[in-house]
């Protein structure tokens, strides 16, 4: 089933072409049926995983290297699963009143589907390579979604810089969780096994013990950090609020960037319980925490600030995470219902803002509760629930977070590290809860609301920020202990043993209650302060985007230069750098190691005239660069040409012998006929610089090939094929001259290509040589004079 | 072998090289001459020894003089030679056509525009 889930996701997308039908809401609304009848069929199994049970499939392709695609159903799996397709039937239906002008609606809701699939796949996934191929889907996804205005230089840059920090945290996933199965298969886990969740799980103590532990957790945090914009990669984040709302709302608030949190929740019953895992998540999501919540309540651009509180709040999963213990687990999966439920309805309230004011802009808004009571009301619970207040959902979350820190069992200062950044952070929700609340729908109407008509939008488009709203302040009230059936077994995989518990409102006045009531009279009192806080320059955020812009900017202009030099567009450059290459690729090793196998022997039979024959090739070498004239470089390399014939002639090569004297007459012939429309002296083109300059570089390469022959000609490493030729050539090939039985018997294909290259070569003579006059003025454009293409000519 | 055959190699070698970097069409065309030849005679020297006499041909029975030189290299060469000189004829008809349209044979008188 778990497969179906998945593969139907995928297969259903290119429906969403039917989006540039109209009526657009109604085809949102129709398209919406798709994830909710996956949400509804995912709903029927909570009995079971609510039991403790599971659901197990796998489709096996090499056993034997642990490749197979494995699906599995628990506690966390539904959790995700849950929260994908039922925000996910919300956004679909939203997107298509929001973006009911828009003619790319179609294209738009193919991506989201094809994101719902490869996200249900990453939360779904029971094997880690599995997991790994949906988890790079749903960053190329993301990519597209934000890209998908992307006449927009703003828009493609976000969707680059998503894509470029993403991918490199997947490249590190993949090899951190490579190294994780290394190490699972060291410690005994069969190579089948070995990219199994449950099986790393289960083996998670003696995984932790391997020398290969703190290299694949360093990696999968490289991934998991980029994934879930932890600092110092969470700028990606801020830059992704370019794609459409909907989008906004579904990827990177609700679902793509909990994959980071998901991953370590998954992996946290394998990996932790070290200072090293613990440790670097409170800190890293601690600090996230923070940060995030304090660049938030500068913002003015709604989707900016709710942006960075998103950052904040994964900031705060991490940190949950971290923490560990049952409290931890406990707080992690509250917080992702949570922050699912109220970031993904305010994100949609921003986008009607959006949609009806033409602005997202704080300071362009203003006593929009005169002309939007509705949307007022349900971005109210919505940001309440974010402030944390009491009898909602995020109070409830707030709580148990609180509690986490409180009754941590790490060493001294994490815990306390943990409680600071939550109280620091939570004081930073309520101040940019309010300054979002206090000017966009308080105050007095500003010109650009006072220009617009402004109305509530249809419940077509409001239906889906005041379900999830709305849910906020329902759950807690009435559905308590239904809520806790399901995320108990949520923690329990995140905790690693089987375990319930329940969430309530309010039991006894502890401290964590305290803690969160004057974190709320704190807040209360800097919110009246938030024109003044956020006009604070020392709130100054760290911009990573212009670290990481400046990174990309050197590494263009590095490749930029590089290729400036290497590709000169002159072949000389070229085949200096492919010789020079070449000299030290070659060159090294062998001055390294093969000057020993270097043979110097004389051969006692040698002949006179061999010995002037092939002193004559060097000689006639020398002519040839030496002559000043045309005719004497021809005459000169027809001597070294005949010399090579000579030698074929002396060592037993006729058929060479015969077929090289007939092409060097050939060349020779054709040769006199182009050098004698050529100017017949050389002139000499090149500096004397660069003329020594080769010299030296062309003798050393000379030696260098010399010394070679010399060394391999001594090489037995390998049998000569030679034999068998000559055993095999008259009975099977029944010639018997060896060289042309090899050339058209058993090497024929060898002498296909052979022709076939002459043929090519003369349809190229041939057309170079017959296209005489083209005007100038049929020439293609955007070329100039200079530029010679074959069978043009210039100078007409 | 004596050291003579490598030699002669190396020098086919260093001088193709030397003219192959020259600015001039001809030289180029000169370089990858002496630059097949050079090939040419690297991979005769890669067979099994080169020996006076003995040609690769068999007697009518199937049988071959002990010592035989070594088949597979000259029919590679004999592939390489024809290919070499067809590349060579290309280029020389390349080298007359440039010539009738830049008046040169200087290869930098033929930049094109895709330049960074």
């Amino acid at each position: 089933m778990l497969l179906w889930i998945v593969l139907f996701a995928l297969v259903t997308s290119p429906l969403g072409l039917l989006g540039r039908r109209t009526p657009r809401p109604l085809i949102g609304w129709g398209l919406a049926v798709l994830p909710l009848s996956l949400f509804v069929l995912l709903a029927l199994q909570i009995p079971l995983i609510a039991s403790g049970g599971r659901l197990d499939e796998a489709v096996p392709w090499v056993p034997a290297m642990g490749l197979e695609l494995r699906f599995s159903l628990d506690g966390l799996g539904m959790l995700f699963a849950l929260i994908i397709t039922g925000i996910g039937t919300l956004i679909v239906g939203y997107a298509g009143a929001y973006m009911a002008n828009d003619a790319g609606l179609g294209r738009f809701l193919v991506y989201m589907f094809l994101f719902m699939g490869a996200m249900l796949g990453v939360v779904l996934a029971g094997n880690i390579l599995t997991m790994f191929v949906f988890w790079e889907l749903t960053s190329i996804t993301s990519y597209l979604l934000i890209g998908y205005k992307h006449d927009y230089p703003d828009a493609r840059r976000g969707a680059q810089q998503s894509l470029l920090i993403t991918g490199i945290g997947g490249l590190a996933l993949l090899l951190g969780l490579l190294i994780l199965a290394a190490a699972a298969q060291q410690v005994g886990v069969s190579v089948a096994d070995s990219y199994r969740f449950d099986a790393l799980i289960a083996a998670g103590e003696q995984i932790r013990q391997t020398a290969l532990y703190a290299p694949a957790v360093a990696l999968i945090f490289l991934g998991c950090f980029t994934k879930s914009a932890q600092f110092p990669f969470h700028f990606w984040l801020p830059g992704a609020m370019q794609a459409p709302t909907p989008a906004s709302a579904f990827l990177h608030s609700a679902t793509m960037v909990k994959a980071g949190i998901y991953l370590l929740a998954r992996l946290s019953p394998a990996l932790g319980e070290t200072l090293l895992w613990n440790g670097t998540l409170v800190a890293v999501g601690g600090f996230t925490f923070v940060f995030g919540s304090i660049v938030a309540f500068r913002q003015y651009d709604i989707k900016a600030l709710l942006a960075y509180t998103t950052l904040s709040m994964l900031g705060g999963l991490v940190m949950m995470i971290g923490l560990g213990g049952k409290y931890g687990a406990e707080a992690v999966v509250t917080g992702i219902l949570a922050h699912a439920l109220y970031k993904s309805s305010l994100f949609m309230v921003a986008g009607i803002i959006d949609h009806e004011a033409g602005t997202r802009d704080l300071n362009k808004l203003g006593a929009l509760r005169r002309y939007m009571p509705i949307t007022m009301v349900v971005t109210a619970i919505a940001l309440l629930s974010q402030m944390g207040i009491p009898i909602l959902m995020g109070f409830v979350s707030k709580e148990w977070m609180l509690k986490a820190a409180l009754e941590s069992s790490l060493p001294a200062p994490w815990p306390l590290v943990a409680l600071v950044a939550l109280v620091i952070g939570a004081v930073g929700y309520i101040i940019a809860a309010w300054r979002l609340f206090r000017n966009a729908f308080l105050g007095e109407p500003s010109p650009t609301v006072q220009k617009h008509h402004l109305v509530d939008p249809k419940w077509s488009m409001l239906l889906s920020p005041a379900v999830p709203s709305a849910l906020s302040l329902i759950l807690p009230l009435g559905l308590l202990p239904a809520v806790s059936s399901l995320l108990s077994p949520a923690a329990s995989a995140v905790y690693g043993a089987p375990f319930t518990f329940e969430l309530y409102l309010y039991r006894e006045v502890n401290t964590a209650l305290l803690i969160s009531l004057g974190v709320i009279a704190v807040g209360a009192l800097f919110a009246t302060q938030q024109q003044r806080l956020a006009a604070h320059k020392i709130i100054a955020s760290i911009d990573g985007a212009v670290v990481f812009d400046k990174m990309i900017e050197g590494l263009l202009a590095f490749a930029t230069g590089m290729t400036r030099m290497i590709q000169s567009g002159r072949l000389r450059t070229y085949l200096l750098y492919v010789v020079l290459v070449f000299m030290l690729f070659v060159g090294t090793p062998f001055v390294a190691y093969g000057l020993d196998d270097i043979r110097f022997v004389l051969d006692e039979n040698l002949r006179f005239y061999e010995v002037v024959i092939t002193a004559l090739i060097p000689i006639s070498v020398i002519a040839t660069i030496a002559a000043r004239s045309r005719l004497g470089a021809i005459i000169a390399i027809g001597v070294a040409g005949a010399m090579v014939a000579l030698i074929f002639v002396l060592f037993s090569a006729p058929d060479l012998a015969l077929t090289q004297l007939l092409i060097e007459v050939l060349s020779t012939v054709f040769l006199l006929f182009v050098f004698s429309v050529l100017p017949s002296r050389f002139a000499s083109l090149s500096p004397a610089w660069v003329r020594w300059r080769d010299a030296v570089i062309a003798t050393v390469f000379g030696v260098m090939m010399a010394l070679l022959v010399l060394a391999t000609s001594s090489n037995t490493d390998f049998p000569s094929l030679a034999p068998w030729f000559l055993a095999n050539s008259l009975s099977e090939g029944k010639g018997a001259n060896v060289v042309n039985v090899i050339l058209v018997d058993f090497r024929g294909f060898d002498t296909l290509g052979e022709i076939t290259v002459l043929f090519i070569a003369v349809l190229g003579i041939y057309g170079l040589l017959r296209f005489r006059r083209v005007k100038p003025d049929e020439r293609a454009s955007g070329r100039d004079a200079q530029t010679i293409m074959p069978g043009e000519d210039l100078n007409l | 072998m004596s050291i003579l055959l490598p030699i002669a190699i190396g020098s086919l070698f260093a001088g193709a090289v030397y003219l192959l970097l020259r600015r001039s069409v001809v030289k180029l065309f000169l370089g990858l001459t002496l630059l097949s030849h050079g090939v040419n005679l690297l991979i005769f020297s890669m067979g099994d020894g080169l020996r006076r006499g003995v040609p690769p041909i068999t007697a009518a029975d199937g049988t071959t003089l002990p010592g035989t030189t070594d088949p597979l290299v000259q029919a590679l060469i004999l592939t390489a030679i024809v290919i070499s000189f067809g590349i060579l004829a290309f280029i020389l008809a390349l080298a007359y056509r440039a010539n009738q349209a830049v008046k040169s044979d200087d290869l930098d008188d033929m930049v094109t525009t895709d330049r960074l």
